[in-house]
Parts: structure tokens; C-alpha cells; sequence
């Protein structure tokens, strides 16, 4: 049996369409399927549909044997895996941003609510700056807004949101897609179905 | 089901004595060293967080996070014959995730002195020999730290340019490493050679040409044939076949420079054994000699170790007051006397109990219940 950890949400019919181009059987996983284990039909494939952050913990201990998450949940978690492919979707920036208009104070530390204490903490370390950390877990956009932090620290897409809530984006601090991870000990012992997934998912990957 | 010694305590047992047969003695230790030891070394360190506690002297003390630097501390300071020595010690880390602290076992060896083709081998079967004792199937990962420090010399990469490389390097991460590089400028030939590393894994006989063709210098063509040597000769005895060699796998630069290995068994998601030669460490404590050796992780094996059971007993035997002691008595050490687990229980039932099976003793002798 061969595990493959998904990340449930936006990813999952991008990635199960990428999988079925690539000759494999997704045993129809979809976004709304509630399930949370699914087969492939020959029953070789088992697929779970995990929350996006979890899916480098499933891989990394073992209860999946490769696993696909964006880049930024794998920074912020410092998993121990190997990061086999850069699958190039699920494009997007980690970005600061500030209500327009911001002008920063740099006589005292920078609030920074995030949902990513510590990218925020490296890049704020690699600048030398004093910053006072604020981890909530949603709606990012309210802090900066209310005065509970200064500047925010999160995935930005299209920027919509951050425009409807009168802020804009002040610096990238870096980009992100999604990735092909695998467990380490899974790498020696399974072998040839990593290299055969990896194969084809890089041969796909450019086209989706 | 025999009433067997826990498979934890077999295997430690097993590995004393593949140890010892090979004249390696144990070396036993305090439970503490100097915070300083593991200040000056913290990149050797699997994890940073160190125990600390201060002593009645004000002097800043740690629970051991390591064994290694406390056994390359008290070493010999020659480079004269080998000094065999194994440990089984625990080692305390802190989890800044549950706030807990653990105690880990940990078994190992070490060999210091004047390591040569020989000790090396020694050291790398008995690796692969504390493996195959586990009873599951298992791998060695095998690699050289001289073959990655070659390539990253003929590349001309500074030092935080190597530290970044090793990192994506060790993430077998092709596609970073190459953006990676171009960003630093890395002629493109030196820039091949690394993210070719990545891919570099599988057994050794089929794995080895591929990595000549990578070599880029002299000091790359002696790991290579270090390598080499240490798989034929293990080869020749029959100890080769879970042999791997995969030159992605690192330890640190700073204490490693020789051959390293990574054992791997089937069911624990980590690696259980991990190992290497480690000049340059004894050298950052004042020692002429060379050392090499390994620690086994048991904490990573402990599922595979577990003796858990899933029943309580074979045989729960139900009695009742007036039965008679000296005939309950005779009849459930018989039982026992079976190889099976037996339970004892006064009245109908027990319902809190997973057993095999029931029985219930009645007028001088046991019947199956129902």
C-alpha cells in the first residue's frame, strides 16, 4: 500500500487532475468529498485528505508515504522530508502587509500578526529588526486594522481581500507553490513508486 | 505464548554482545557535563534543547543531550592503537512542544585512535550487523562527507553559501538547489555536479558508477575509492546486499569528514541508526586520534519494539468461595506450566478483561465457560 497525503481545500482538484494526467487513479477524490480515506480502484493508492498545514506531519511521521503541500506550510513546520519536486501551482506570495499609507515607527518593535510565526520571525531576524510577534490563526487582516499589530504577515493571491480591508502589500518575502514531499525511510523502502510518481509529475507538472 | 524477556531487553542483550565480541567495553558516565561542552558544539547536537541546571557552585551544568562528546573528551590524546568503547546511557532532550522533558536510551560505539582501512569496515559491518539484529528489513545509507566537501570546494562556495547548499542538498531539492545556485552565481558545470547529488541514491553496485562520473577532484577520487573499499570488503563477506549509497545524505561539515551512514528499518519513519567519522571533532577537543562510530536511536524503534499484546491474558479462570485453594491452586500453575498467561479472578465475571479464552472452575476442576 502506497500513502499520498492531500491537502484538503483549493489544492485538491488541481492536484488530483495533475494525478490523473499522469496515468494515475485518483479513486475520486474530490473537494467535497467528505470521506477522508479514498482508493485508487486497483486498491494500490490510498489517498488522505488532511488540512493543509498537517500534511508535512503525516509525512514526516510516516503515516504517508509522500505528500503534497505549499511551500509555505514546510518553512513554517521545518519538517524533516525530502522535498522531491516544485509542482508549480498553487502559486502564490508570503507578503507583508500594512493599511495604505503606513509609515513605520523604527524607534520600537514591529507588531506582526501572522499565521506564520516563524517565516515571519527569519525574515524579520534577516533584517536585523526588532519585532513583537501576534499568532492568530484567521482573519489576519482585522489586526492591523483595530491597531492590535502594525503590519501583517501572510499569503497574499490575487490581493483582493487586502484591498477590501484598505491594506496593501509593502514587501514579498517570498514565493510560494506547491511541493512533492516524501518521508524519508518511505525513500528507501518504496523506492521505485516514488521515482515512478515523481517521473511522471514532473513530466506533467509544466502543462497544468 | 512463551513468557518471553521484552523484545526491548533481547535486543539490547544481542547488541552487548555483537559489541563486546569484538572487544569493544562498555563506558559509563554521569547523567550531567559542563553546559560549555554542549555550548562549544551545538550544531553536533541532533536537537538544541539542552537541560540545564546550575550546581551549588554557580557553574551552569546540563542533563547529557549526547554521548559522543563526552566520550571523545575523555579519549586518549594519541593517535595509537584503538580504543574500543561502547555505552548505553540515557540522554535527556526538552520538547518545546508538549514542555516535556524526555529521557531517551541510547546505545552506541565509538572506536578512537588510529582509525584505518580496517577499523572503518569493522565499524560499518557492525552498523549493518546492529540492523539485521533489529529482525526487521532495514537499509544503510551510506555516504562520504570528503565527496560533498569536494564538490563544494571546486564550486568555490563561502561558508554560508555551503550551509545553504548542504540544507537543500540534505531536502534532496533539486528544483531549489538550481534556482539556489544560479542566484549565487555558481558556474553551471560545479552547480551540475551538486543538484546531480540529489538524485544520486540506490544500491551501491548500480549507484556507484554514476557517482565517478560526478567526481571533480582528488579529494572527491579518494572518497570515492573509500567508499569502494568499504563495500567490497563487506561485499566479500556477505554483508553488502541492504548496503545503499546515497551522497544527498550529510552530517555536519564541521565534525564529519570521512565515510557517514544512516540505518533505516521498515515501520519506523526516521532513521534508527545514524553514524560516521568524525576527525575533526576529536581535533576541536585537542586529540591526535581519529574516531568513528554510531549511536542506535531506540526511542525511534520503540513501536517496533513494543511487547504490546492484545489480550490480558490467554485464560481467565473464575472462581468462587468455596472452592477448594489446594485444587485452584494445582489446576492454575498447570496452566501456567503451559506457556500460557493466565488470570485469576474471584466471582462471575470480568468484563473490564480482553482473555483468549474463559474458564470457570467448578467441583475440583476448570471447564470451558460456554
Amino acid at each position: 500500500m502506497f500513502t499520498i497525503a492531500l491537502p484538503k481545500g483549493r489544492l485538491v482538484d488541481k492536484v488530483c487532475k495533475l494525478f490523473e494526467a499522469s496515468g494515475l487513479d485518483c479513486g475520486g477524490v474530490q473537494t467535497d468529498d467528505r470521506r477522508l480515506v479514498a482508493y485508487s480502484a486497483d486498491g494500490s493508492i490510498r489517498y488522505l485528505q488532511v488540512k493543509p498545514s498537517d500534511v508535512a506531519i503525516y509525512v514526516e511521521r510516516g503515516a504517508a508515504d509522500v505528500g503534497i503541500c505549499g511551500k509555505d506550510t514546510l518553512l513554517e513546520g521545518e519538517n524533516d522530508v525530502y522535498e522531491l519536486l516544485d509542482l508549480g501551482f498553487g502559486k502564490c506570495r508570503m507578503c507583508v502587509a500594512a493599511p495604505v499609507g503606513f509609515r513605520e515607527d523604527l524607534t520600537a518593535p514591529l507588531r506582526v500578526a501572522t499565521k506564520y510565526p516563524g517565516i515571519a520571525k527569519a525574515y524579520y531576524a534577516g533584517k536585523s529588526r526588532e519585532i513583537d510577534i501576534i499568532k492568530l490563526n484567521g482573519s489576519i487582516e482585522l489586526a492591523p486594522i483595530l491597531g492590535l499589530s502594525d503590519v501583517i504577515v501572510d499569503l497574499v493571491e490575487t490581493g483582493t481581500t487586502l484591498k477590501q480591508n484598505n491594506l496593501e502589500v509593502t514587501e514579498t518575502v517570498l514565493s510560494i507553490s506547491a511541493r512533492l514531499i516524501a518521508n524519508k525511510a518511505s525513500m528507501k523502502f518504496k523506492t521505485a513508486e516514488i521515482e515512478r510518481l515523481t517521473q511522471a509529475l514532473r513530466k506533467e507538472g509544466a502543462s497544468v | 505464548m512463551a513468557p518471553t524477556e521484552s523484545k526491548r531487553n533481547q535486543l539490547l542483550t544481542r547488541l552487548r554482545t555483537l559489541y563486546e565480541g569484538l572487544g569493544y567495553t562498555r563506558f559509563s558516565m554521569r547523567r550531567f557535563e559542563e553546559y560549555g561542552l554542549y555550548l562549544e558544539n551545538k550544531s553536533f547536537l541532533k536537537s538544541e534543547n539542552v537541560l540545564t541546571f546550575t550546581n551549588p557552585d554557580g557553574k551552569l551544568m546540563a542533563l547529557k543531550p549526547d554521548v559522543t562528546l563526552s566520550i571523545v573528551k575523555h579519549a586518549r590524546k594519541e593517535r595509537q592503537g584503538i580504543e574500543r568503547v561502547y555505552y548505553q546511557e540515557s540522554v535527556y532532550s526538552y520538547s518545546a512542544l508538549s514542555r516535556e522533558v524526555a529521557e531517551i536510551e541510547q546505545m552506541g560505539i565509538e572506536a578512537m585512535g588510529d582509525v584505518d582501512g580496517y577499523v572503518v569496515s569493522e565499524v560499518v559491518r557492525l552498523a549493518v550487523e546492529s540492523l539485521s539484529i533489529i529482525g526487521l528489513p532495514y537499509v544503510l545509507d551510506i555516504s562520504h562527507m570528503g565527496f560533498t566537501a569536494g564538490l563544494l570546494l571546486s564550486a568555490g562556495l563561502t561558508p554560508e553559501q555551503q550551509a545553504e547548499t548542504l540544507s537543500l542538498i540534505r531536502r534532496k531539492s533539486a528544483h531549489e538547489l538550481e534556482a539556489y545556485l544560479q542566484s549565487q552565481r555558481v558556474d553551471p558545470d560545479s552547480a551540475e555536479r551538486i543538484i546531480q547529488l540529489t538524485r544520486l541514491a540506490g544500491p551501491f553496485a548500480q549507484v556507484f558508477s554514476a557517482a565517478l562520473a560526478l567526481s571533480a577532484n582528488e579529494q572527491t577520487d579518494t572518497a570515492l575509492a573509500e567508499l569502494k573499499a568499504v563495500f567490497d570488503t563487506l561485499e566479500a563477506a556477505g554483508a553488502a546486499d541492504e548496503l545503499r549509497l546515497d551522497l544527498s545524505m550529510l552530517n555536519e561539515l564541521d565534525y564529519y569528514n570521512g565515510i557517514v551512514f544512516q540505518g533505516y528499518v521498515q515501520g519506523a519513519p526516521r532513521a534508527v541508526l545514524s553514524g560516521g567519522r568524525y576527525d575533526l571533532l576529536m581535533r576541536r577537543f585537542g586529540k591526535e586520534a581519529d574516531g568513528i562510530g554510531f549511536a542506535v536511536y531506540l526511542d525511534e524503534l520503540s513501536r517496533s519494539l513494543s511487547d504490546h499484546r492484545a489480550l490480558d491474558a490467554d485464560v481467565l479462570v473464575l472462581y468462587h468461595d468455596e472452592d477448594d485453594i489446594s485444587q485452584l491452586h494445582q489446576a492454575v500453575f498447570k496452566l501456567a506450566a503451559q506457556n500460557l498467561r493466565v488470570i485469576t479472578r474471584k466471582g462471575e465475571i470480568a468484563p473490564e478483561l480482553k482473555v483468549g479464552k474463559t474458564m470457570c472452575f467448578e467441583n475440583g476442576t476448570l471447564k470451558e465457560d460456554r
